[in-house]
C-alpha cells in the first residue's frame, strides 16, 4: 500500500515537471498561434482574453496586404540553396578531415574558429564587399549585390559551413575503414564508394547537419536586415516590416510568424526517421 | 602468380610491420599466412589487396608490377577479420553487393547469393541487418561476401576465427574442398597451427614482421628453420633442452649441464655446428618423438611431471628436466599424476639441434629408441 503511494506520488512528479517543461516551452508558441486568431481590438488588451470569435483577417493581411508569401519564396530559396551547398561542401570537407587528417587537426581548429566572432563584427564588411561586387558585370549575372538572393546565400554557406563540418567530420570518423575498403575490393571506385557505401552510412549525420543547417538560415535576421531591401529580403525581415510607424500590428505578425513556422516543422518531421543513430551497428567485431 | 618482391612496410617512423618480406604466391594455391596476433598478416593481405602500399619493395602478379593498380582493378576478393559488413544493407544485399558492383543479372545474383548462404548456413538470415546477427553469423556472411565472386585470388584474414569449435571445423572443411573445387588462389591468414597444418599446401611463417619460414606442412613440422618456428608450429609445440657438444671420436655427444648424455650425432651430421663460446644449442622433440621411459632404457633423463593436458585420446604430460619443460604424448589411460617422478626415454640419434635458435640438422626420427 505504502509503496504505491510512493509510486503514485513519483509519477504525479514526474508528470508534474514535464507539464511545466512543456508550458515554458509550448506557451509562447500557442501564444503566437492563439493571436494570430483573434481580431484586432482582443489582441492587446490586458487581461488577455481566451474566449473570443476567431478570424482569419490577420493571415488575409498579411498575405494579401503585405504579400508575405514573397519573403516565404525568397526564404526558401535562399536557406534551400544554402543548405544544399552547406551539405555537399561540408560533406566533401569533413571526409577528407575525418579520412586523411588534412591540417593535422589545426587546420579542423582553425575553421571552427572563425564561428568565435559574432556576426555583426563582419556584417560591415560584408555590406562593402557585396555592395562593389554586386555593381560588376559577374555579381550583377551571379546575383551577388546587396539586395540580391547570392550574398545572403553565400554569408549564410560562409556562416554555417564550419559548424557544417565539426559536426560531420564525427559521423564519418564513426565508419570504420575496412568498409570503405571493402567495397573498392568488391569494384568499386573511390567516388562509387563514397556515393554507396559512406553516404548511406552517414545519413543520419547529414539529416541532422541539413536541419540545423536550414533552421539556423531560415531564421537568420542580422544579415537579412542588413543586406537586403525589397528584393530578396527574408521572413525575418517581413515579419519586422509590420512593425510600422503607425505602431506595430501584432495580429499579423503572430499570422506572419505562424505561416513561417509552418514550413520549417513539416521539414523537421520529415527528416526525422533519417536521424537515428547508430546506423553501423554491427559492421565490424566491437 | 603474385610475388612480393622484398616488401618492407613501416608505420609512422618506429612500427615496422613487414621486413623485407620475400614471398611467392603461385596460381591455384592454397597459402596459410600464420603467425602471432601483430605479426603482420593483415599488413601482408592489405598489401596484396591494394588497400596498403609497401614502403618499399614491390608487388608483382605474372611478373607486372601492381604497386599503382588500385584495389577495384585488381580482382581480389577479401574477407575481412572485423568482417567489415555493410550495415546499411540486409545479409542478401551484402553477399550480392560484390556481384552487383560488377554488374551481374538479377537471376545470376539470386542464384549465387542463395547457393554461398546454403553453404554457409546463413539461409534463413538473408532479410537480417548485420547488427541482429550473432559474431559468428556475421564472420559467415563476411566470408560469404568474399567467396561469392571469381576472383584471381581470395584473401581470407582470420575467416573462421570467431566461430565456435565445431562450425570453425565444418567451414574449414568446405572451404577446403570449395578452393579445390574451384581451382582459386587462397591467402589465408591464422593463428591456429592446427588450422595452418591442416589447410594450407604452403604455409609462411610471420613473426614480428618476419618471414621465418615457408614450406608443406610436413617441412614445417619435421624441419623447422628455426626455434620459433619449432616452437611455433605444431601442438604441442617442440619442446626444448639445453645442451653442450661433446666430441667423441667421429661423433658428438650432447649432454645436459648435469652432463647426463641427451642425444649423439654423427660429426658429419653436425659439420654445420660453429663451434663459438657462449653460443646456446638446444636439442628439440616432439612430444611424440620422447616417451615415458621403461625398465632397460639407457637414455633416459629424470624429471616431475608439471602438468597433464587430457585431450581425450591423449595426454600430454609436460615434465621439468633440469631447468627446460618437455611434452610427452601419452596414451589416454596412462596412469600419470602431476608432482610425480617420472623417467622419459630420448631417441639418441633423433633429435632437432638448434644453435642460436637457428637449425643445425633434424636427424630423421627412427622407430625405436
Amino acid at each position: 500500500m505504502l509503496q504505491r503511494d510512493s509510486s503514485f506520488a513519483r509519477e504525479a512528479l514526474r508528470y508534474g515537471l514535464i507539464v511545466l517543461v512543456l508550458g515554458f516551452i509550448v506557451f509562447p508558441i500557442a501564444w503566437m498561434i492563439i493571436t494570430s486568431f483573434k481580431p484586432p481590438e482582443d489582441v492587446m488588451v490586458s487581461p488577455p482574453r481566451f474566449l473570443f470569435t476567431p478570424t482569419l483577417e490577420n493571415y488575409v493581411h498579411a498575405i494579401y496586404d503585405k504579400n508575405f508569401l514573397f519573403y516565404i519564396k525568397n526564404t526558401l530559396f535562399i536557406s534551400v540553396t544554402s543548405t544544399v551547398i552547406v551539405i555537399i561542401a561540408g560533406s566533401l570537407a569533413a571526409y577528407s578531415f575525418a579520412r586523411y587528417n588534412v591540417g593535422d587537426g589545426h587546420l579542423l581548429f582553425f575553421i571552427l574558429s572563425t564561428k568565435m566572432f559574432p556576426a555583426i563584427a563582419v556584417i560591415l564588411p560584408y555590406f562593402l564587399i557585396f555592395r562593389d561586387v554586386g555593381k560588376t558585370g559577374v555579381g550583377r549575372f551571379l546575383g551577388i549585390g546587396l539586395d540580391q538572393p547570392g550574398a545572403l546565400i553565400i554569408s549564410y554557406t560562409v556562416f554555417n559551413l564550419p559548424f557544417a563540418i565539426w559536426l560531420l567530420v564525427s559521423f564519418f570518423q564513426d565508419i570504420p575503414r575496412e568498409l570503405e575498403h571493402s567495397a573498392r575490393l568488391d569494384g568499386l571506385s573511390r567516388l562509387q564508394v563514397l556515393a554507396k557505401v559512406v553516404c548511406p552510412l552517414a545519413a543520419p549525420g547529414i539529416a541532422v547537419t541539413g536541419v540545423f543547417t536550414l533552421i539556423f538560415s531560415w531564421n537568420e535576421f542580422l544579415f537579412a536586415y542588413i543586406l537586403t531591401r525589397k528584393v530578396a529580403s527574408t521572413v525575418t525581415v517581413g515579419v519586422e516590416s509590420f512593425f510600422t510607424l503607425q505602431g506595430i500590428l501584432w495580429g499579423p505578425v503572430a499570422a506572419a510568424a505562424t505561416i513561417s513556422v509552418l514550413p520549417m516543422l513539416v521539414f523537421v518531421l520529415a527528416m526525422q526517421r533519417y536521424m537515428v543513430r547508430g546506423l553501423t551497428f554491427g559492421a565490424v567485431r566491437g | 602468380m603474385y610475388e612480393l618482391k622484398s616488401v618492407h612496410k613501416r608505420y609512422g617512423l618506429a612500427k615496422v610491420a613487414l621486413r623485407k618480406i620475400e614471398l611467392t604466391v603461385q596460381d591455384r594455391e592454397f597459402l596459410v599466412i600464420y603467425g602471432p596476433a601483430g605479426a603482420g598478416k593483415s599488413t601482408l593481405l592489405n598489401i596484396l589487396a591494394g588497400i596498403t602500399r609497401p614502403t618499399s619493395g614491390d608487388v608483382l602478379r605474372n611478373g607486372v608490377s601492381i604497386l599503382r593498380v588500385p584495389p577495384e582493378k585488381r580482382d581480389a576478393a577479401m574477407a575481412f577479420e572485423n568482417y567489415a559488413l555493410y550495415s546499411h544493407l540486409s545479409v542478401g544485399e551484402n553477399l550480392a553487393f560484390p556481384l552487383k558492383a560488377r554488374g551481374l543479372g538479377r537471376a545470376e545474383v539470386e542464384e549465387r547469393v542463395s547457393r554461398i548462404s546454403g553453404i554457409l548456413g546463413i539461409s534463413h538470415l538473408l532479410e537480417r541487418r548485420p547488427g541482429f546477427l550473432s559474431g559468428g553469423q556475421r564472420q559467415r556472411v563476411a566470408l560469404g561476401r568474399a567467396i561469392i565472386r571469381p576472383a584471381d585470388i581470395y584473401l581470407l584474414d582470420e575467416p573462421v576465427g570467431h566461430l565456435d569449435a565445431k562450425l570453425r571445423h565444418k567451414i574449414r572443411a568446405e572451404l577446403k574442398a570449395l578452393a579445390e573445387d574451384l581451382s582459386a588462389t587462397v591467402v589465408f591468414t591464422t593463428t591456429s597451427s592446427r588450422e595452418a597444418l591442416a589447410l594450407g599446401d604452403r604455409v609462411a611463417v610471420l613473426n614480428a614482421g618476419k618471414l621465418e619460414q615457408i614450406g608443406v606442412p610436413a617441412d614445417l613440422y619435421h624441419r623447422p628453420a628455426n626455434a620459433f618456428v619449432a616452437s611455433f608450429v605444431g601442438d604441442p609445440p617442440m619442446s626444448f633442452i639445453s645442451v653442450e657438444p661433446r666430441r667423441q671420436g667421429d661423433r658428438v655427444e650432447f649432454v645436459t649441464a648435469d652432463g647426463m648424455p641427451v642425444a649423439a650425432l654423427a660429426a658429419e651430421a653436425v659439420s654445420n655446428l660453429r663451434e663459438e663460446a657462449g653460443s646456446k644449442i638446444q636439442v628439440g622433440f616432439r612430444s611424440n618423438e620422447v616417451r615415458i621411459a621403461e625398465e632397460g632404457d639407457s637414455n633416459a633423463l629424470r624429471g616431475r611431471v608439471d602438468v597433464i593436458e587430457n585431450l581425450g585420446y591423449m595426454k600430454i604430460a609436460l615434465v621439468g628436466i633440469g631447468g627446460d619443460q618437455v611434452s610427452v604424448s601419452v596414451p589416454a589411460g596412462t596412469r600419470l599424476g602431476v608432482g610425480e617422478t617420472v623417467a622419459i626415454a630420448f631417441p639418441r640419434d633423433a633429435v632437432h639441434l638448434f644453435q642460436n635458435a637457428r637449425a643445425v640438422t633434424h636427424a630423421v626420427p627412427s622407430p625405436g629408441v
